[in-house]
């Protein structure tokens, strides 16, 4: 109690909130136990928060580990509160007196550390973050300065979904501040289902200006697929693999062509562990949309560690799988739709007639839908089958569409456009609803995108992306024949709830905002680096701003437009592509001197 | 008029060893001229045992790397600042002339930054692109790997304007103390003969058994011999599995000195042998320097007329290939264990299938390599590259 007053007073002038808040909570959110050494420990839910024989030397040495990384200029951010021990530590070798911020999400895990033992004037340096989610990010976002994280895993386990949050908060506020540009190779996959996907991020890349290199894989998908002709299994394996792998060499060669600031890699992608390592020894940013079912494509296992950032569709169970494989930075980042693909269409009479039903479903002819699909026919309504992979499923002939044949994006807008109601329902290699029923499939963002009324089986991620005024759900298959009587006889209804989908997708989940959250997740993440040049900061007139116009420099950052990207290798251009017939400056010398140690670390070939 | 001239030189051991004729060139030519060597900080402590050199500065590799990786997302004043500092560490005032002899951008910006005008490597401009005529041809060799009869060494005199000196002096290594268990070497009675177990590339790599298998041969043909294992830290494990492979009975004759040496100490030791066997190195062509006589394994890229030992009375093993395969490394299949053993006693020289023996000469025009058993005349073609490429160094 002694403790807690002493370290209140210390406060009390310069944070009252938060003293106030202290005061006001329960506290003995942690059980504070003597270490070895005799300093207090902690341990919460029977664990270990700092070390139990030294905390001092640990968190001495979790901080000499973290500075490192910490710039001049960025504002730290440590997540974990403890006993204070670690941000005690890193208050003391923080280099340039950089800020350190401590994000409080419950003002009792504070009190604990404020009551187990006496703290110095270190205290009043760090700028406490209190609040929800959204108002912890908007202080730290108010700070505009770039954010360094360090995160004390051992105490920040107590708040991990409240960190969850906050990141997710400042994701939205970063990319909603975001106006550099950047430079973004898409690596596309051979084939499949992932391809449009990879699509749709290039567009929605270019459409928020930055400078996208589309490594677009799919134009060897002939020559991928002239291998299935080999009988002998083995052999085709073989084949496909080492033409992968020349696809991966190839990657890196267009990618040595036009040096990236990131690496994106969507699904499927021809990338092979081997050169994913080489791009990141040569500092390279990496990252892969995994817009898989982890459960059913298990590559992942293989190239975890080779990524710097997941984006994964799934939550807690697959992204705690990818970082035991060793994936460092994994991210949610769920489906979405391209506005300018999944959009309503005005049909003619014809059209209406030749795609319109009052049920549709559109897909491969997965187990789980061979077995329900036909419980869900009946003489109450017309029902068009659309998709290949249907082949034996005799009891669905009578309304499969066009004898089975693969549909085209165009045919699928017209169909969903067209149906009253459009059946959703996620593939499963089960006899019933998926067993595993996690992650929304684009189905859900395409249809809702189109203005068209669906029917979804229930997923536990749907909650989060849309409301129950703007999606219909079904839990067992029992109840599809009824809901679809329902609807059929309600057109007022499927209306209101397909226009508040296709809102809520044009708002919040278009693959724009996907991509957005992508760059602000790795911008977080790379303060000085993606991050930078997404706020602007490397911009000829940001630069110039920080450069003294009587230095030498200002005349070389001068020969760029304003808005334009200026980094080392954009100097050391300019002043090559200037360079015959004229005496160069000292600095401009300086500038190649120090480009060339650039290149040999960086230059990929 | 005295001139102050910076000699660039930034490449390894063995180009630093391969500058000295072009040193002693500039010297005899222009006694009053003071000569700085600009050298990779790792090499300066050998660079000042060059004969003629007045003082050695650092170049500091690691340290541009740093600032590169400071300045590579954003340029600032006080990056260029830093830099210039790191120029002016090297010369507060500018050199009146800088010879640059490597083909690396970084070495012509160097001179560029520190001399009034620069000669060697390229033509004009730093950035102009232009190589010079030495430079040109050293390029397209290098590029059609094709043989050629101008040394490097010598390449070097010529990117100065000069042509080979007539005398080359050995570097003088000063005395220098081993440690103490390896101070017996080349002080005690015995045939010492230097073994370079490593390579810098893996390419030119010899097979650690065909290494066990020479060891074990010369030690009983040549009672007196004793094998000193030459290489740095890197190379420890290949003498080690040297050794390991080894009767124990010859391990008494073999002295492993990989890891434990300064460069100084390097070139003492490499003086103390009467033979140093090994693939194109730089502590070959440093064995060459200091006086010791060298048998050259050539193979994979290495080629005897272009970066054979400098100097008279070397022996090169010259591994042969079909003219169609010239552009590829190229991997012997067998080794002239024996044939080399044979050298080491002067004894007469057998042929082996796939490799030819060259015998080094040097006159005005600098080395020549003559092949075993034939009259040491010296090759036309060199007179004629010469002649073309700088024609008032050919009577």
């Amino acid at each position: 109690m002694e403790y807690l007053q002493h370290n209140l007073e210390r406060l009390r002038s310069r944070c009252p909130a938060l003293v106030m808040a202290v005061r006001e909570s329960a506290g003995n959110v942690l059980t504070v136990t003597p270490s070895r050494e005799g300093a207090p420990s902690a341990t919460y839910q029977g664990q270990w928060v700092h070390s139990a024989y030294d905390p001092r030397t640990e968190a001495r040495s979790w901080a000499e580990q973290q500075v490192g990384e910490w710039k001049r200029g960025e504002l730290g951010v440590v997540l974990g509160v403890g006993l204070l021990y670690h941000i005690e530590a890193l208050a003391q070798v923080n280099p340039d007196h950089c800020r350190l911020a401590v994000v409080v999400p419950d003002p009792s895990v504070l009190k604990d550390a404020l009551g187990a033992r006496p703290l110095g004037p270190w205290l009043n340096t760090i700028i406490w973050v209190m609040g929800t989610a959204q108002e912890m990010a908007e202080q730290l976002a108010s700070h505009a300065t770039p954010l360094r994280f360090f995160t004390y895993g051992p105490a920040a386990r107590v708040h991990a979904e409240e960190h969850q949050r906050l990141e997710a908060s400042l994701r939205r506020i970063v990319a909603a501040q975001a106006g550099g540009r950047l430079h973004v190779a898409v690596v596309g996959p051979i084939y499949g289902g992932s391809l449009p996907i990879a699509r749709y991020a290039v567009r929605a890349l270019g459409e928020l200006g930055h400078r996208v290199t589309y490594i677009d894989h799919s134009v060897h998908h002939a020559s991928y697929q002239a291998f299935d002709s080999y009988r002998d299994e083995r052999s085709r394996l073989t084949v496909q693999s080492r033409f992968a792998d020349v696809l991966s060499l190839s990657t890196m060669a267009t990618i040595a062509e036009d040096p990236p600031d990131l690496v994106l890699a969507i699904a499927q992608a021809p990338l092979s562990l081997a050169v994913l390592q080489h791009l990141q020894k040569k500092k390279f940013l990496t990252a892969m949309w995994f817009v898989e079912n982890f459960r059913h494509l298990t590559y992942w296992q293989q190239l975890a560690a080779g990524y710097e950032y997941w984006f994964v569709i799934q939550q807690t169970e697959c992204i705690d799988a990818l970082k035991r494989a060793g994936a460092t930075e994994v991210h949610y980042l769920p489906m979405a739709a391209d506005p300018v693909v999944h959009r309503p269409i005005t049909l003619t009479a014809d059209e209406q007639q030749e795609y319109g039903a009052d049920v549709s479903f559109v897909g491969a002819g997965y187990a789980n839908r061979r077995r329900l699909l036909p419980q869900w026919l009946s003489k109450e309504w017309s029902f068009k089958l659309w998709g290949n992979e249907w082949d034996g499923a005799a009891d669905l002939s009578s309304v499969l569409q066009r004898n089975g044949a693969r549909i085209d994006t165009d045919t699928c807008m017209k169909v969903f456009n067209a149906t009253a109601i459009n059946l959703n329902l996620h593939s499963s290699s089960g006899m019933g609803l998926d067993a595993h029923p996690d992650f929304v499939n684009p189905r859900t963002f395409e249809l809702a995108a189109c203005g068209a009324f669906q029917l979804v089986d229930e997923r536990t991620l749907l909650s989060d992306l849309f409301s129950s005024e703007e999606m219909v759900c079904f839990r067992s298959p029992d109840e599809v024949p009824s809901l679809i009587q329902t609807w059929l006889k309600d057109s007022a209804g499927r209306r209101a709830y397909a226009e508040a989908a296709q809102r809520r997708v044009l708002r919040e989940h278009t693959y724009r905002h996907r991509m957005q959250d992508l760059l602000a997740a790795v911008g977080l993440h790379q303060p000085d680096r993606i991050g930078s040049i997404l706020r602007g900061e490397r911009s000829a007139t940001a630069l110039q701003r920080r450069t003294d116009s009587a230095t030498e420099l200002s005349p070389l950052l001068s020969r760029f437009p304003p808005g334009q990207r200026v980094e080392l290798k954009d100097l050391a251009a300019d002043i090559q592509a200037r360079a015959p017939g004229r005496e160069l400056s000292r600095e401009e010398l300086l500038v190649l001197m120090l480009d060339s140690y650039r290149a040999e670390t960086r230059d990929l070939l | 008029m005295t001139q102050r001239v910076l000699v660039i030189q930034l490449a390894r051991l063995g180009d630093l060893v391969q500058t000295i004729p072009a040193i002693t060139a500039l010297k005899k030519s222009h006694p009053d001229w003071e000569l700085d060597l600009l050298c990779p900080v790792q090499l300066s402590v050998l660079g000042r045992l060059l004969p003629g050199i007045s003082e050695v500065v650092n170049w500091d590799g690691a340290a541009w790397h740093r600032r590169a990786a400071s300045a590579e997302a954003e340029v600032r004043p006080e990056h260029l600042a830093e830099a210039g500092a790191g120029i002016r560490a090297i010369s507060e005032d500018l050199y009146d002339r800088a010879c640059v002899l490597n083909q690396h951008p970084r070495a012509f910006i160097a001179g560029a930054l520190l001399a009034r005008e620069s000669v060697g490597a390229v033509s004009g401009k730093p950035l102009s692109h232009k190589l010079s005529p030495w430079a040109e041809y050293i390029r397209s060799v290098a590029i059609s790997n094709r043989s050629h009869r101008v040394h490097l060494a010598d390449v070097f005199c010529g990117m100065c304007g000069l042509s080979p000196p007539n005398d080359i002096i050995p570097i003088h290594v000063p005395t220098t103390v081993l440690p103490t268990d390896l101070e017996p070497i080349g002080q005690s009675n015995g045939d010492w003969i230097g073994l370079l177990v490593g390579a810098g590339d893996q390419e030119r790599l010899v097979p650690i058994g065909v290494w066990e298998r020479l060891i074990a041969e010369c030690l009983e043909i040549r009672p007196a011999s004793r094998i000193v294992l030459i290489g740095d830290q890197h190379e420890q494990e290949r003498a080690q599995r040297i050794q390991e492979a080894l009767s124990p009975l010859l391990l008494g004759r073999v002295w492993d000195t990989t890891g434990r040496l300064s460069l100084v100490q390097l070139a003492s030791l490499l003086a103390r042998c009467r033979f140093v066997i090994g693939t194109d190195t730089g502590p070959l062509h440093l064995a060459a320097a200091v006086g010791t006589r060298v048998i050259g394994w050539y193979f994979a890229r290495a080629r005897v007329h272009e970066t054979g030992p400098y100097g008279p009375n070397h022996w090169v093993w010259q591994a042969e290939t079909r003219e169609m395969d010239r552009m590829a490394a190229i991997k012997p299949a067998r080794w002239p264990i024996a044939e080399t053993i044979a050298l080491l006693g002067d004894g007469a020289a057998a042929s082996v299938e796939d490799w030819s023996l060259w015998r080094s000469y040097r006159d005005d025009l600098g080395a020549y390599y003559v092949e075993s058993e034939h009259e040491p005349i010296e090759p036309c073609e060199r007179a004629q590259i010469w002649r073309q490429l700088q024609p008032l160094s050919v009577s």
